[in-house]
């Protein structure tokens, strides 16, 4: 399998930055239009009062409103009255934002050492326990108020990292020693994640002031702090996380890019032989760049967490799926991730206007995620249109000059 | 040279008929030694896991990973229940029981969702990997988006189930008559389903075709054989298997579906691909191997109703450990040469 993960990042690396950028508009645009549809298919289906109707049969969803709501419902209606930027929705988005960054980047880090991390969900979950479960316990050691901000939020977000990243390891170093496929034994683990999870809080870790299956809650000081004045007081949503997030991007941006480890670690990815011929340890980068994969989906359990409940409960969100989408749509470019994350916050939280200003239930952002995700996996799809729409002139000279890398490259990686 | 079928499978190659009579007292011996209710729930499990790996055979054999199983297995167990919910659970229509229909209608939508994921995959280039779990996380998306649109819940609302069809004097067999001939139709499906299956891969020129197509598909290509219409072919069978596990399941075993989280599905289509794996490709291997799993997931329902105070959640995932295990042991798979690759007919 690992040649055809050199193939398929030969072909990635030879798309210009550009030409990834149009793909994901591309993507994203197909993948909203067929939602579209299905929406508008879905509303003969539903029952409701008043719809359109059409040759005796009633379309209950105007996917045109659905859309409004997703887009801009998630930034709190700015073509309204009375917006400001502060308001709660747009809390919400960059709240989803920032989580989504770290499973993003977690997804991103493993793609580009050539191994598809499907864990990050499981890692997140088993991160975000050992958070809660660390700041619980060290918060009745440390004392509280300003001193137990500063020790408690580094300690939880390490845990987080140090429990995703070691759960990472796990198949990373069945992938490097037993050659046992990724994909499949990440998938495992996430749904072992449940289970185990599941198994030490009702074993240890529940609240017992709570009947929902929960930890007990951090103390207060060691939630992440807002910035007074700023706003979003009313969703918990901070800026300090939000930079943090962005700060760690930028980070791994640069591992990558300018660090002999992120150099070792594309080479692994894009030319596995080159990577092992060049001195690379290949073993132990599989397993270093899982630990360190699983590490970044960790972080986001711990700031799932610290931020967003103030205590790890057993209904996880499938942020660890969503960063896969993420990553998907991003090329697995640091940077892109970024605007990805942005892109499906606005999905998390649109849902929640779908679902309060339509009938529409709010899974069709499950839909459209994966849509996305298919349309991305197919650029030649948009190749084929695009030369056909919209450059018809480009095909010709191509062939009478032998032949331009940039455009016919799509089948050649694969020979 | 590890993996414990693929040591069955030389065993019989050697000595066909001493394997065949040790494998038989073997499978007797352990009929006697179990109770009858975990045997017959491990058959009944076995049916997603069995048709799905079968199924996978034949599109990884021809050079396409389908690791979208689990998500046709989603979408045919949920339009089997709709379809059956929607024609009324007793009586027939059109002179065929509302079951079958849903059974038909299940095979159907995964037939269709097979038929997308080989255009994605065979026309448009795309990464199979990529493009797999792409149909796995729409399916997971659109179960429980149809299910509220229908059901205003992400589960359905509960349908018949298929009675038990007793096949006369052989249901009388001590030991397997019970077991094998008076079960329900979804496991006659299975079974019947693992020998088709291992006919036509082995004894077919198709089944020869399908190999050639995954393991040199230029040596086909000059045959004068369409590798791309083969591929189609196998893709498309693999959504046939994938339908009748899932419709089979869930009109046999579930009567209704359950939406939420990982559905009711819950990782069976990733089981699968681990079985075939185990099974080096081999539909007979493939069918034992499910019973593995299926044979975990009853005993620990089993052990949840005797009331044993074991922590569910954790005992829950026994079968997924052990495909961890199994991928472990059976790590050096070898893949079909041209798996995973894209076929262009003409290239140098």
């Amino acid at each position: 399998m690992s040649n055809r993960f050199e193939s398929l990042l030969e072909r990635l690396a030879g798309l210009s930055v550009l030409d990834r950028i149009v793909i994901s508009l591309a993507a994203l645009l197909a993948a909203v239009l067929v939602g579209g549809v299905l929406v508008f298919v879905s509303g003969a289906f539903a029952s409701c009062r008043s719809g359109l109707q059409l040759g005796g049969t009633t379309f209950c969803y105007n996917p045109m409103q659905v859309y409004y709501e997703l887009f801009l419902g998630a930034l709190g209606h700015p073509l309204e009255g009375g917006w400001s930027l502060t308001n709660y929705s747009l809390g919400r988005t960059l709240q989803q934002t920032t989580l989504l960054i770290f499973a993003g980047l977690s997804v991103a880090v493993a793609f580009r050492a050539g191994l598809l991390n499907i864990g990050t969900q499981g890692q997140l979950v088993v991160g975000g326990l050992a958070t809660a479960v660390t700041v619980v316990y060290a918060a009745s050691i440390v004392p509280g108020g300003f001193v137990g901000t500063v020790v408690l939020i580094p300690l939880g977000v390490l845990a987080g990292a140090v429990g995703g990243g070691l759960y990472g390891a796990i198949p990373g170093a069945l992938k490097a020693y037993a050659d046992a496929n990724e994909v499949i034994t990440t998938i495992m683990l996430n749904i072992i994640a449940a289970g185990i999870t599941s198994t030490l809080l009702s074993w240890q870790f529940q609240d017992p002031d709570s009947s929902n299956p929960e930890t007990r809650p951090v103390p207060e000081y060691a939630e992440i702090p807002n910035i007074p004045v700023i706003g979003f007081e009313e969703v918990n949503f901070s800026l300090l996380a939000l930079a943090f997030a962005v700060v760690l991007m930028i980070g791994m941006a640069w591992l990558l890019a300018r660090t002999s480890f992120g150099y070792e670690l594309r080479t692994s990815g894009e030319q596995p032989g080159a990577a092992a011929y060049g001195g690379v340890d290949e073993k132990r980068m599989t397993v270093a760049s899982m630990t360190l994969s699983g590490a970044l989906g960790g972080i986001g359990g711990a700031f799932w967490v610290l931020m967003v409940h103030g205590q790890w409960l057993e209904n996880v969100p499938s942020l660890g799926f969503d960063g896969i989408a993420v990553s998907v749509l991003a090329g697995n470019s640091p940077i892109g991730v970024g605007a990805a994350a942005f892109l499906f916050g606005v999905f998390q939280s649109g849902s929640q206007s779908i679902s309060t200003a339509t009938s529409v239930p709010k899974e069709l952002v499950g839909v459209l995620t994966g849509l996305i995700i298919l349309f991305v996996a197919m650029p030649e799809f948009f190749r084929l249109i695009g030369r056909r729409y919209v450059a018809p002139g480009t095909t010709e000279p191509v062939r009478t000059d032998g032949g331009d890398p940039a455009v016919d490259d799509g089948g050649d990686g694969d020979a | 040279m590890r993996n414990p079928l693929y040591r069955m499978q030389e065993a019989f190659a050697r000595r066909p008929l001493a394997a065949a009579l040790g494998a038989a007292a073997a499978l007797l011996l352990g009929l006697w030694l179990t109770p009858a209710s975990w045997q017959t729930a491990t058959l009944r499990l076995a049916v997603p896991i069995a048709l799905a790996a079968i199924g996978g055979i034949f599109a990884e054999k021809s050079g396409v990973i389908n690791i979208g199983i689990e998500g046709l297995l989603i979408v045919s167990a949920f339009s089997s229940i709709v379809v059956v919910n929607w024609l009324g659970d007793a009586g027939a229509t059109l002179g065929l029981t509302n079951l079958w229909w849903g059974m038909l209608a299940g095979v159907l939508v995964s037939v269709l969702f097979a038929l997308v994921f080989a255009i994605v995959c065979l026309e448009f280039e795309a990464d199979q990997i990529i493009a797999g779990l792409a149909v796995w996380l729409i399916s997971l998306g659109l179960a429980p988006f149809a299910s509220q649109i229908l059901f205003e819940s992400p589960n359905t609302a509960n349908v018949a189930r298929f009675d038990n069809v007793t096949v006369p004097v052989l249901s009388e067999i001590p030991l397997v008559g019970y077991l094998l001939f008076d079960t329900e139709p979804q496991v006659y499906i299975m079974l019947v389903g693992a020998v088709a299956g291992w006919y036509l891969l082995s004894r077919t020129n198709f089944g020869r075709w399908v190999v050639a197509s995954g393991e040199n598909p230029k040596a086909l290509d000059t045959a004068g054989i369409d590798v791309h219409r083969v591929r189609y072919a196998a893709v498309l069978l693999s959504g046939v298997f994938a339908g009748l596990g899932g419709a089979g399941f869930a009109l046999g075993t579930l009567g209704t579906f359950s939406g939420a989280g990982d559905t009711a599905i819950n990782g069976r289509g990733f089981i699968a691909i681990a079985t075939y794996l185990l099974a080096n490709y081999h539909p007979i291997g493939a069918l034992i191997g499910s019973f593995l799993f299926a044979g975990l997931n009853s005993m620990q329902d089993m052990l949840q109703t005797a009331g044993y105070s074991v922590p569910t959640e954790l005992i829950r995932t026994i079968p997924h450990m052990t495909v961890i295990v199994v991928l472990v042991l059976v790590g050096r798979t070898r893949l079909p040469d041209a798996a995973g690759d894209h076929y262009e007919s003409g290239e140098d």
